[in-house]
């Protein structure tokens, strides 16, 4: 009995601290919502409050000067493609690196190679790279930009996927080999099932950087019908530098499909979290 | 293969209309793009030109941050028919690079030397041949609360000394003494600069010192750097502090302005719109005058400074030179219909450098617009005028005068130390051959 | 088939091949070449001219690059610390906790999906003197938080590091609660039983077993700070007077905006170095039996 007071008196605690960081984040949050209903004459007297009189046509001026429809379809073309060709070429060399060989030559080489590809600046290679998508005829092209993007998360996907993929336990793929199994096969059948957790985790990630990156989007897609988001609201802050409230507005839109793919997902992740962590 | 099979055919069909009289030209045109004044330009240039002719269809793209995008298209043999650059220094990069397409056979061809100021057609002519035209063109001026001015019994400063008794007076009242930041734009330190380099070390100074017969480590032009760094500093004209000033973007400052939170705003003509806009909306009235001369050697009054605001060239790729050449004599072809579009975006935009005359002006024009208008232009085209840095400084050096300024304004160096390597990076883009069209005084 | 090219050794490669040829293709090729570009003194366009090692004797005088390296020296410790040490904490008090943790989860994890220019809108928004805090304040009468942090030269690189690790310390939150949940509770009963306190359950149980999500954060996190960029570039410029500025906005700024690429590229040059102390230094370590 004694333990359990001691519990709920520290749980009282740990509410306290979560909380108070919860709202280091919520406030500055609420700042940027209550900015994207607030007209701009109110700015200047009540700078950080609800605004007084709600002003919706923020979201409708984003909305109609963004062309938001198209541009959110481009967007999610974008992430859907980078998903598919990145997850299965990380999925691929994790498997490689923690299951088929972990202690080969490849794990020290390969993770060297892409240590090193995770931190080279994109300022130093967004050059050549722009002169070979041309010759290749890859250039304002969604595709070229998707192989783009695969390659640029492949180091950190394939790092996550592989640290997951150490964990599980060696006796289960030295048991689908004595029953015949492919070495594609144990890739299908035993590590995929086992480790799709971490995949959805990978997924959220990379669909995250890839919708809100700005800077190969700009370089890479010249056509307006092809641009995404986030090069649009780069293009919103620097045309509309001190209208807060329709910029606000349109970074809201911006964060509201993926913050809502997030918390859909959050549930699966968790269960999926757990349960593994009990079958472990 | 597709994409490959798809070139080739659009090729075949090309060539095929190409010979066709009644295909008409395409030309692009890549322009800065400003959310102000991207509709009246697509409306009363792009369509007025597409409406009024049916050999060339112009097609005008806005484009943020051009200048980064430009360059990848223009290198890699793509890109538009026409595009807008900054200033010469950019042209003179392109033109060493051969992608920018010399306009000499058409500027003889259709006279633009005849209709454009001298020292715009000057400024685009690299090697002896014309590669760009200015689309615009600026000076930095001052503008007043006239209002707050009279109420206060304050008269316009013609000196330093005045300038700074007038400001004393000005922060007495709980007043900045000028609006102005750096947040939207951070190169608006070099502003500053120029101002400082023009009215105190004086425009014949500055002019020795960029055609290389004066260093720039000389005293006028240090002491000039060692008041700007006194003036923001120590005295916080700009806003109250250096650290407002770096904080405040051009709404703010602008707002600052109207509503007397700044008794005056130093600025650019570009100033003129969103100036007249702001007061408009208040029961004060504004005025504006030339810089306050800082020291007898900067020669009398007016102190004007030249700049070029944006310039147009042609692509050395374009496959429709001659088409995007009919664009640019049908714009410097008509004063009446450049002045009203200029017009309609405040003067703030598109003033064109052409010979105008007063017959060419909207009887309806601000006086305190055309005062401007007629004094700036008489001014430049009798050679009496001052130099910008964005205008007439090279590449490297014109980077470093506004970037390291703010090192100065920190007191890690001093001026002195500044104008050393100023100098350095002047001798090394002398060296170089980068240096950018000055004209004669 | 001959028995290499069917060996496990051989087919590990096969699975290898798809992420180094297209990792290789986008990313270390353009940089060889952007490389070789160091030992010039190209502006971007046309006309490439051999200047041996003008551009490194030039890096050596250049007292911005030097001032660059010191802050992302900060930036890099600042980022090991503060970052890691509330993410450990939150995140293992968040185990402890049934009701309300998918609601922490979420919050803490949000900024990170938020784009970076979304983050600095806000924050630039929060130390805007006229709006936000200090218009506030202003508005109470209050002259506090009337200079932005980011425009003094003594504040700006540590405001920009707080907007970024506001954005940055959910993530770390998710990436150790993943290795926690796969802790076995059973230990946790056992320490229980044994009467062990919160602490020494956390230093001798949670530590322990997440090491390797834990080594792979400080990994991740030493190697992100080298090309660290946007905030930096969107907030500050790294300025004023150079006080933000890190080395991959110093390289930026000499590629595009002083236009000097050859230049740029021994910036480039020297991160690469950089980067291969650290993956060396880990090297070493595996060599010394840590599983990383």
């Amino acid at each position: 009995m004694a333990t359990a007071r001691f519990r709920q008196r520290s749980s009282y605690i740990n509410h306290a601290i979560l909380i108070f960081m919860a709202l280091t984040i919520i406030l500055p949050l609420l700042v940027l919502a209550f900015n994207s209903i607030k007209p701009s004459s109110e700015f200047g007297a009540n700078p950080l409050g609800f605004p007084n009189e709600i002003r919706l046509m923020n979201y409708y001026d984003a909305w109609v000067n963004g062309n938001y429809t198209q541009i959110f379809m481009n967007s999610l073309t974008l992430v859907i493609g980078t998903l598919i060709l990145n997850l299965t070429v990380s999925g691929l060399a994790a498997f490689s690196l923690a299951v088929l060989n972990p202690r080969g030559i490849q794990t020290i080489v390969v993770g060297l190679y892409l240590l090193v590809g995770i931190s080279i600046p994109a300022q130093l290679f967004i050059l050549p790279l722009f002169l070979m998508w041309k010759s290749l005829y890859l250039l304002d092209t969604r595709i070229g930009l998707v192989i783009i993007y695969s390659a640029l998360n492949a180091p950190f996907a394939t790092f996550l996927i592989r640290s997951y993929m150490l964990q599980l336990p060696t006796e289960l793929f030295e048991a689908a080999k004595l029953d015949g199994a492919s070495v594609m096969q144990l890739f299908t059948r035993v590590a995929l099932p086992l480790s799709w957790p971490v995949f959805l985790t990978t997924a959220l990630i990379v669909s995250l950087t890839v919708w809100n990156e700005f800077l190969f989007a700009i370089t890479f897609i010249i056509t307006d019908e092809y641009k995404p988001i986030s090069s649009i609201l780069f293009t919103f802050q620097s045309r509309f530098a001190n209208d807060y409230g329709l910029v606000s507005a349109a970074s809201i839109l911006m964060a509201a499909p993926i913050a809502i793919l997030f918390m859909f997902f959050q549930r699966r992740f968790i269960a999926g979290l757990t349960s593994g962590a009990t079958k472990g | 293969m597709n994409k490959i099979l798809n070139i080739f055919l659009t090729f075949i069909l090309t060539a095929f209309f190409a010979t066709s009289t009644f295909a008409a030209t395409k030309v692009v045109w890549w322009m800065e793009s400003s959310a102000d004044t991207d509709p009246t330009v697509q409306e009363m240039m792009c369509d007025a030109f597409n409406a009024e002719q049916d050999e060339v269809e112009l097609e005008c793209v806005f484009k943020e941050d051009i200048n980064d995008t430009i360059r990848p298209a223009l290198l890699s043999g793509s890109g538009p028919d026409m595009f807008d650059t900054p200033g010469a220094s950019y042209i003179k990069i392109y033109q060493d690079a051969g992608l920018v397409k010399s306009m000499q056979e058409y500027a003889d061809q259709y006279g633009w030397q005849d209709k454009l100021l001298g020292w715009a057609y000057n400024s685009g002519v690299f090697d002896g041949e014309l590669y760009s035209i200015p689309k615009n063109y600026e000076t930095m001026i001052y503008f007043y609360n006239k209002t707050l001015f009279e109420e206060n019994g304050w008269s316009t400063p013609n000196n330093l000394e005045e300038v700074e008794s007038l400001a004393a007076k000005i922060k007495a009242k709980g007043m900045n003494v000028y609006a102005y930041g750096s947040a939207g734009w951070q190169p608006t330190h070099e502003h500053l600069v120029g101002n400082y380099f023009n009215t105190y070390a004086g425009p014949d100074n500055v002019y020795k010192a960029l055609i290389g017969e004066k260093k720039w480590t000389d005293p006028e032009f240090v002491e000039a750097i060692e008041l700007l760094r006194k003036h923001m500093v120590d005295e916080g004209y700009w806003s109250g502090d250096l650290e407002t000033y770096y904080s405040l973007d051009w709404d703010d400052f602008n707002n600052e302005f109207a509503t007397r939170g700044s008794a005056m705003l130093m600025i650019g003509t570009w100033g003129f719109n969103v100036t007249a806009t702001n007061f408009g909306e208040t029961s004060d009235d504004w005025d504006w005058n030339p810089l306050p001369i800082l020291n007898s050697q900067a020669g009398s009054a007016p102190n004007y400074q030249l700049a070029t605001g944006g310039t147009m060239s042609i692509n050395a790729a374009s496959k429709n030179a001659d088409g995007a050449a009919k664009v640019i004599d049908w714009i410097l072809s008509d004063k009446e219909r450049a002045l009203k579009v200029t017009g309609s975006l405040g003067y703030g935009a598109w003033l064109l450098p052409l010979k105008y005359t007063d017959a060419d002006f909207d009887p309806n024009i601000d006086p305190r617009q055309k005062r401007f208008l007629t004094e700036f232009a008489e001014a430049s085209d009798s050679g009496n005028y001052g130099y910008t840095t964005w205008t007439f400084y090279p590449n490297d050096p014109g980077v470093h005068i506004w970037k390291d300024m703010e090192v100065v304004w920190a007191g890690d160096i001093t001026p002195l130390e500044f104008m050393e390597e100023s100098q350095r990076l002047w001798d090394q883009a002398r060296a170089d051959d980068a240096l950018v069209p000055v004209g004669k005084r | 088939m001959p028995k290499f090219l069917t060996s496990i050794n051989a087919i590990s490669w096969y699975f290898l091949f798809p992420v180094i040829f297209i990792h290789f293709f986008v990313v270390a090729f353009p940089s060889i070449l952007s490389l070789l570009l160091c030992l010039t003194d190209w502006n971007g366009f046309g006309r490439i001219n051999y200047v041996g090692l003008e551009n490194f004797q030039e890096l050596f005088r250049d007292r911005v690059f030097k001032k660059a390296v010191k802050h992302n020296i900060i930036w890099t410790v600042m980022f090991l610390t503060i970052p890691v040490i509330v993410a450990l904490i939150i995140a293992y008090l968040l185990t402890g906790i049934k009701r309300g943790q998918l609601f922490y989860r979420l919050v803490y994890f949000f900024p990170y999906i938020l784009a970076s220019i979304v983050n600095c809108l806000i924050w630039r928004y929060i130390f805007h003197p006229r709006h936000g805090l200090g218009g506030w304040f202003e508005n109470q009468g209050i002259d506090f938080l009337a200079k932005s942090p980011f425009a003094m030269k003594e504040t700006a690189l540590y405001a920009v590091a707080w907007v970024d690790m506001w954005h940055f310390w959910g993530f770390l939150v998710i990436i150790y609660l993943t290795g926690m949940y796969q802790v076995d509770d059973s230990l946790y009963e056992a320490a229980d039983i044994e009467g062990a306190t919160k602490f020494q359950k956390f230093r001798y149980i949670t530590l322990p077993m997440i090491r390797p999500i834990f080594v792979l954060s400080l990994i991740i996190i030493i190697i992100w700070s080298v090309p660290t960029f946007d905030y930096v570039y969107i907030l500050t410029m790294g300025g004023p007077a150079y006080s933000s500025e890190v080395v991959a906005n110093h390289l930026y700024s000499q590629a595009f905006q002083r236009m000097n690429v050859g230049y740029a590229s021994t910036i480039g040059v020297m991160m690469f170095f950089y980067v291969g102390i650290i993956v060396g230094f880990f090297a070493i370590l595996r060599r010394m039996g840590w599983e990383v």
